[in-house]
């Protein structure tokens, strides 16, 4: 089941009790608060809010480290990747750059501004993904008043990943029981073409059952109008209508922040 | 190519739902592999071989397909590798499927699935990863995410990730191609 692939984290924190659509909300508003965000002071809070839902999820050391060691790599990679070009190569004084230059606090900025704010969007969506379970995202859509029928896309998603992964893992399997052996070559296009006998059975016999899936939907009744109600119903509570107003008092101020740049 | 229904290139229809939920699987399930089996000798050098799911499916089922398979797909293998996402990366990948789905408005059912469908599909396919990945990396700079100078997003994001998955799509999205039909005129000859 998907279940065994997606990050979900089973627990009983106020951020797993949230609505999915107040999560989802939330999330949105974070990304595009950081987006119009034009001055790390701005940024802060943002980091600060996803921080906060990140830590009320209590969400255990030993589940998340993996994911920890991804962000914290592409936090480090790219702020040295932002000092080299800002700081170095692409500075103005870059031919006499004396050690105070480089450490100016108007380049640390600009350097760590950007990095804050992935920082801050990776907590949020972290915290989305690990406390909510992968089945309620197609009903959070369809009760957000997303068509039904693209709700139901994701619900399919979910539905034939685990299917794929293993027919994968099983051709592999039968074509190196047949003397396949992925090519080690130097040459990039050779090395490409090696995965064709992967990738085109797996892929063409997936493509081929979309018809007959089809028609065994459309034989259920699938696509007819009016006549879809979600099996989990999904209801508000103060906190879930407290944090969706936050999100929409969030996105007001940064759109009004954005426009009128007091600062 | 007579014996499947045509997709149709706007409606929301059963069978076009039900192809982006089957291209979305496929492809994080794809990238999920790449990542976590880790095929020997193939030393991840090709990258993203999974970025022609998208670019096939846009050209066999249309744009839209294309669109959501490369960005749901992506949200999902993203949320299952990492435990999050990344928007604008998501819509690049959508592109990347996008793209190759305009071939439905200029090229012929019959066409599509000959000589000039696969030439059309190599073309698409360089061309959507210049566009789609321009999109991830350009955005990450004009938003200011992890990133500070155009000059990065060029050579560090941009050119990295286009041009692998330019030659990673432009290599198996004809073979895509080319077996689907072969694979549909097949089933034509049993029924």
């Amino acid at each position: 089941m998907a279940e065994r692939f997606i990050r979900y984290v089973e627990g009983t924190s106020v951020v797993h009790k949230l609505d999915p659509r107040a999560k989802f909300f939330f999330v949105l508003s974070v990304v595009v608060c950081a987006s119009l965000a034009y001055h790390l002071v701005l940024v802060l809070p943002l980091l600060a809010a996803s921080l906060a839902s990140y830590l009320a999820a209590g969400l255990p050391w030993e589940k998340v480290k993996t994911t920890w060691k991804f962000v914290l790599f592409i936090i480090l990679f790219l702020s040295l990747l932002n000092y080299l070009f800002v700081a170095v190569l692409f500075h103005p004084q870059r031919r006499q750059l004396g050690f105070e230059q480089a450490l100016e606090p108007g380049i640390l900025l600009r350097v760590f501004t950007p990095v804050v704010k992935l920082l801050t969007i990776a907590v949020a969506t972290i915290t989305l993904v690990y406390t909510t379970p992968y089945n309620l995202y197609a009903p959070a859509l369809g009760q957000m008043g997303v068509n039904y029928k693209t709700a139901y896309v994701l619900q399919l998603g979910f539905r034939y990943l685990p299917e794929f992964v293993s027919e994968m893992k099983k051709t592999l399997e039968a074509q190196m029981a047949r003397g396949y052996r992925p090519r080690g070559s130097r040459n990039i296009f050779a090395r490409i073409l090696s995965l064709a006998p992967l990738v085109v059975p797996v892929t063409i016999s997936a493509t081929l059952s979309i018809y007959d899936i089809a028609d065994a939907m459309e034989l259920r009744g699938f696509g007819e109008e009016g006549c879809h109600t979600w099996f989990r119903r999904l209801r508000m509570g103060k906190l879930d209508k407290a944090l969706t107003l936050a999100s929409a008092a969030s996105l007001t101020l940064y759109t009004l922040l954005f426009v009128l740049r007091p600062f | 190519m007579g014996s499947q229904p045509k997709p149709r290139k706007t409606a929301l229809t059963t069978t076009s739902l039900v192809a982006m939920g089957v291209g979305t699987a496929l492809y994080a399930a794809f990238n999920v592999f790449f990542n976590i089996f880790q095929l020997p000798g193939t030393q991840l050098v090709a990258l993203r071989p999974s970025v022609a799911i998208p670019m096939f499916f846009g050209f066999v089922f249309g744009p839209l397909v294309g669109f959501v398979s490369g960005f749901l797909g992506n949200v999902i293998s993203d949320a299952i590798s990492w435990g999050g996402f990344w928007w604008n990366w998501d819509v690049g990948n959508g592109l990347l499927g996008l793209i190759p789905g305009l071939a439905v408005y200029f090229l012929s059912e019959e066409k599509r699935f000959s000589k000039p469908g696969y030439i059309a599909s190599t073309v698409l396919a360089v061309i959507a990863s210049i566009i789609g990945i321009g999109f991830a990396a350009f955005t990450d700079y004009i938003f200011g995410y992890g990133i500070s100078t155009l000059e990065e997003a060029i050579y560090a994001l941009f050119l990295p990730a286009a041009v692998t998955d330019a030659i990673n799509g432009a290599i198996l999205t004809p073979i895509l191609v080319s077996a689907y039909a072969s694979a549909v005129r097949g089933r034509a000859r049993r029924a």
